[in-house]
């Protein structure tokens, strides 16, 4: 039992930890391979059976998820973190962190980043840090404020493959950390593209180890081409003191290996699952199994492990995305013309790592290249990642001719794109607005008092926010609904009952009586807590032909 | 005795009467205008009668109503309150027809609908009367007049129609330009609301509180008290809120009790009534009208004293003398009464009739409901806009206050705009809470219709699910 804790306790257990830990990662198994919509109501249920399960930590929040939260899933991205808390006691919570990107694509003002750390530090016990161009000073007021308030920091390297992704260079990488944060850290290795052999993977380890003995290596991995299980193994027999798994029940691809599997293969090398309980691990998926079947319509049109990554290069949460829009925009038989595209334009560009926000600017480049011409319409976060905007290129910097395609695009001045660079460039602070003014702004749109979490989500997501409030005033806390009703498709049965319970545990029952169909509304009669109510909905007329189901 | 009566109303005091009725024995007659054909209280009587098309009109018709009293064999008619009740024609025209009306006779009901004539039968007596003059005659002499008691006793002075009642025809002037303008223009208006555009002059009390007493005398001249009614809380004169006792000072109380007893025995009064005050801020008490009917705020005595008001109407009616004396009454406790209607509060107390989708109510210990519908009712845009009536009582006034609140939180009601919520913004407030109110009350707190209508959580879901199952899919994860 890790909670309760000091920072500097929970890393001397890792350090002196006989056995390996490992940190089961909900948040990136829904976003890599469900688009984010695992909702609390699953979460809730297998929650009891995780806290069990003797996980060094529990990883429900950032990345996209405060996002997608917001905008998708209609939940409070603290209200979750509460609920999780509670419901897992034992467990630390984990949140991932696009450095001075935050939660979101592009970088926020040091006060805003500050504040949200602070903020969301009030339920995170574990940060784990990267940044998409491996820029340590991207990272350095996030890791500050998760110190300051007492949090276990993992500042972790995006790992990659090719020529100029070395040992040396993710060593360099390792000691910039620890010049930045101290040795009271744990340093992470990410590998979000699922790339490198066992072997590539355990010498890192082994390198770092060497420089840093007193420093735990956590080792965060996708399952993208198959591979993540023998990744684990290696990372683990050469050092690493925690891995990142999922439950076997969500039958994931592009997330992380199952902890099952993974447990059972290092019996195999003789490590004995120390303080894990296996039976709970069980547990948990066979509720998950159940709950799978609500978020099968977001999962990747192409399901199975995806070889091409080694390649194509993006990261887990960004496969399924890719495959999904090229098949909203008819490419999808042209997948692999762009995966080439995308090859190309991540070698071109610096040979960045394809992970948030970077995997969004490489990966509509590549499709804009394939649609429009090669950089012939690019974006503004393309420009402004040439623009050093996010920070410097790790390697080298693209050719000349894309500096001047990508910046003179458009361009009415006629300015050159080296004169634009040396005016334009550079990672510079970006301004931030007074938070009081900010504050008022929004108090404005709200029409009454926001409460400082409700600030914190706006200074994140402003319109997003917003839209939610607004949604919480409407339909309140949806999130108690089932997902079998969330996500229903089709109308309901008359007769059909549905079950849930509410905020202080009471059990709520909504009967549908009757569903009528007239021109241009659907009224649907309900028994709500057993008293008879109707609602009348205007809808479109061509829903009228919908069937039940 | 009386064996069959018919009950001259609708709604809640027509259900109110039923019972009573009901409890005594007597079968009951409810009449109703085809516009009213699905009221409550026509499925509460033991037969019902159509009177006419409607709406409103045939409910006045006393020569209808007469008639279906004699179709369905009653020998006796309640007129309620409203409608009839205080036409001095009725008890006449029921008499005639060799009915029992219950209620005191023409003559009294004439003398105490005229503001003068119920004045100077006080005056015989000793109770106090506000300042005030006769008749006004019409022109320079009537305006000479008013100038004058002006000048004597100063501003406000109110104009009252001698026909109003019920907070109708009353204006307020502040100045001799307001009174002179006022003088004609309340002429006017009695002439149209009343058809009489007799006026006069009274002074007005600042901040004064309502204060009545309920009374009952029998036909051998034996007059009781049951008591006082603040009903101070009102709106443009109409009252919303009634709470029995009022908190006068013990010797005040006695003294305005003692003052009704003797007005209503100067007017030689029978049946249940109620004599009304004005109560200054020093609890100078003023007589200012008797209301010769059974009252909605009645209810509020009848908990405090458990008293049966409606069972002894009908007992006085039948002939009988009062079985109890005044010492064997006696106050105990508090009891709050207000009227939830169909009502916009935040639109000017517009009513708001409508489908009654969904009506729960309170319960438990010391709530009684005086209700006019059913849960599938459509509350008919042609009369009143009430609901229920909802009554709590309390052992003091701080627990009648919090089981008024308990009982507001004890509603839901769909379907139509009621006034409950506005009510709960009084049972916050913290004049109220003290029991510190006059009649000014809400006019000086503007606030409390600054409420939030709180929607319930289950029922923003359950729109929710309503929206999926009019789209087919939700709308809200796109």
């Amino acid at each position: 039992m890790l909670r309760g804790k000091t920072a500097k306790e929970v890393l001397d257990f890792v350090r002196d930890y006989k056995g390996y830990l490992l940190t089961n990662n909900e948040r990136d198994v829904s976003q890599s391979d469900f688009k984010g919509r695992i909702m609390p109501w699953t979460t809730l249920r297998a929650a009891a059976h995780r806290d069990s399960a003797g996980y060094f930590a529990f990883e429900i929040s950032g990345g996209a998820s405060v996002h997608v939260d917001l905008m998708k899933k209609q939940v409070n991205p603290f209200e979750k973190l509460r609920l999780v808390r509670k419901a897992m006691p034992n467990t630390l919570i984990q949140a991932g962190c696009r450095s001075h990107n935050l939660f979101g694509y592009r970088p926020y003002p040091e006060d805003v980043i500050r504040k949200v750390i602070a903020s969301f530090s009030e339920y995170v016990d574990v940060w784990r840090v990267y940044d998409f161009l491996n820029h340590i000073p991207n990272m350095k007021t996030v890791g500050e404020e998760a110190l300051k308030a007492g949090k276990i920091l993992i500042p972790s390297l995006c790992f990659g493959t090719g020529p100029e992704h070395s040992n040396e260079f993710y060593l360099e990488k390792a000691n910039e950390i620890v010049d930045t944060f101290g040795k009271d850290i744990i340093i992470g290795i990410k590998n979000h593209s699922a790339l490198g052999s066992p072997e590539k993977i355990a010498s890192l380890v082994e390198a770092i180890k060497t420089d840093f003995p007193d420093i735990p290596i956590a080792y965060h991995g996708h399952n993208t081409d198959g591979n993540d299980l023998a990744r684990m193994v290696a990372a683990i027999r050469a050092g690493a003191k925690i891995v990142e798994v999922s439950d076997h029940g969500f039958g994931a691809w592009y997330s992380q290996a199952p902890a099952l599997s993974l447990i059972q293969v290092l019996e195999d090398y003789g490590y004995e699952p120390l303080g894990l309980n296996v039976k709970e691990i069980i547990k948990t998926s066979e509720i998950i199994r159940q709950e799978r079947r609500y978020y099968a319509k977001f999962e990747s049109p192409f399901r199975g492990v995806d070889p091409l990554v080694r390649a194509h290069r993006l990261t887990g949460g960004a496969v399924s995305m890719a495959y999904e829009q090229a098949e909203k925009l008819g490419l999808l038989p042209r997948i692999n013309e762009i995966f080439e595209e995308l090859a190309m334009v991540i070698k071109e560009l610096g040979n960045i790592w394809p992970v948030t926000p970077g995997s969004q600017i490489l990966w509509s480049t590549a499709v804009s290249n394939i649609l429009y011409g090669r950089y012939e319409q690019p974006s503004d976060d393309l420009k402004r990642l040439l623009l050093g905007k996010y920070g410097p290129f790790p390697f080298y910097d693209p050719p000349e001719w894309i500096y001047q395609k990508v910046l003179e695009h458009k361009r009415t001045d006629g300015k050159k794109w080296y004169d634009i660079i040396r005016t334009e460039g550079g990672l510079r602070s970006t301004s931030s607005e007074k938070m009081s003014d900010k504050k008022r702004e929004f108090e404005t749109e709200l029409g009454r008092e926001a409460s400082d979490e409700e600030f914190v989500l706006f200074l994140l997501f402003p319109r997003d926010t917003v839209n939610f409030i607004k949604f919480v005033d409407r339909y309140g806390k949806t999130w108690h609904l089932p997902p079998s009703v969330w996500f229903h498709e089709g109308r309901f049965e008359d007769g059909t009952r549905i079950t849930f319970s509410d905020d202080k545990g009471k059990l709520h029952c909504i009967d549908i009586v009757s569903t009528q169909i007239a021109e241009n509304s659907v009224k649907t009669s309900c028994l709500v807590d057993y008293h008879f109510k109707t609602y009348t909905v205007p809808v479109d007329t061509k829903v009228r032909t919908l069937r039940n189901g | 005795m009386i064996n069959k009566l018919l009950v001259a109303n609708r709604g809640e005091i027509a259900i109110r009467i039923i019972r009573s009725a009901q409890e005594l024995g007597i079968k009951t007659v409810a009449i109703y205008e085809e516009t009213d054909r699905f009221a409550l209280h026509i499925m509460k009587a033991d037969e019902a009668v159509c009177i006419g098309p409607g709406p409103r009109k045939d409910y006045l018709d006393i020569d209808r109503i007469i008639h279906a009293a004699k179709e369905t064999g009653a020998d006796a008619v309640h007129p309620g309150y409203g409608f009839l009740s205080e036409n001095p024609n009725f008890p006449t025209k029921c008499r005639e027809a060799g009915l029992i009306f219950v209620g005191p006779p023409s003559d009294i009901i004439w003398n105490m609908g005229s503001k003068v004539i119920a004045r100077k039968i006080m005056q015989s007596v000793g109770v106090p009367l506000i300042p005030g003059t006769e008749n006004l005659p019409p022109g320079n002499d009537g305006e000479q007049k008013a100038v004058e008691f002006a000048e004597q006793h100063g501003f406000p002075i109110m104009i009252k129609a001698v026909s109003g009642g019920g907070g109708r025809g009353i204006r307020v002037v502040n100045s001799m330009e307001e009174l002179l303008k006022g003088l004609k223009l309340a002429r006017s208006e009695a002439r149209i609301s009343f058809g009489n555009e007799d006026i006069y002059l009274e002074k007005g009390i600042n901040r004064p509180r309502h204060v009545e007493v309920q009374i009952l005398a029998d036909n051998s001249g034996n007059v009781i008290h049951m008591g006082t009614r603040d009903c101070s809380i009102q709106r443009r004169h109409q009252k919303l809120i009634e709470i029995a006792p009022s908190a006068l000072p013990p010797l005040v109380e006695e003294n305005i009790c003692e003052a009704a007893v003797r007005a209503a025995k100067a007017a030689g009064y029978v049946n249940a009534g109620t004599v009304e005050f004005l109560v200054d801020e020093e609890n100078n008490f003023y007589f200012l009208e008797v209301n010769t009917r059974i009252q909605v705020e009645h209810t509020v005595t009848e908990m405090v004293t458990g008293i049966d008001i409606v069972r002894e109407q009908l007992l006085i009616a039948a002939g009988e003398t009062l079985s109890f004396k005044q010492e064997d009454i006696s106050i105990r406790g508090c009891a709050i009464e207000l009227r939830i209607n169909a009502e916009d509060p935040k639109q000017g107390f517009i009513p708001c009739p409508g489908l009654i989708e969904v009506y729960q109510s309170p319960g438990g210990h010391g709530i009684r409901l005086d209700g006019a519908v059913y849960q599938g009712y459509e509350i008919p845009r042609f009369y009143d806009s009430l609901i229920v009536k909802l009554t709590v009582y309390g052992f003091n006034w701080q627990e009648a206050v919090d089981r008024l609140r308990r009982a507001l939180d004890g509603f839901n009601i769909v379907g139509v705009k009621t006034t409950i919520p506005f009510y709960k913004a009084i049972v916050e407030e913290e004049d109220f809470k003290k029991r510190r109110f006059d009649t000014s009350y809400i006019d000086s707190h503007p606030e409390l219709l600054s409420y939030k209508e709180k929607e319930e959580e289950i029922d923003k879901l359950a729109k929710l699910i309503a929206e999926i199952n009019a789209h087919g899919y939700n709308p809200h994860t796109l």
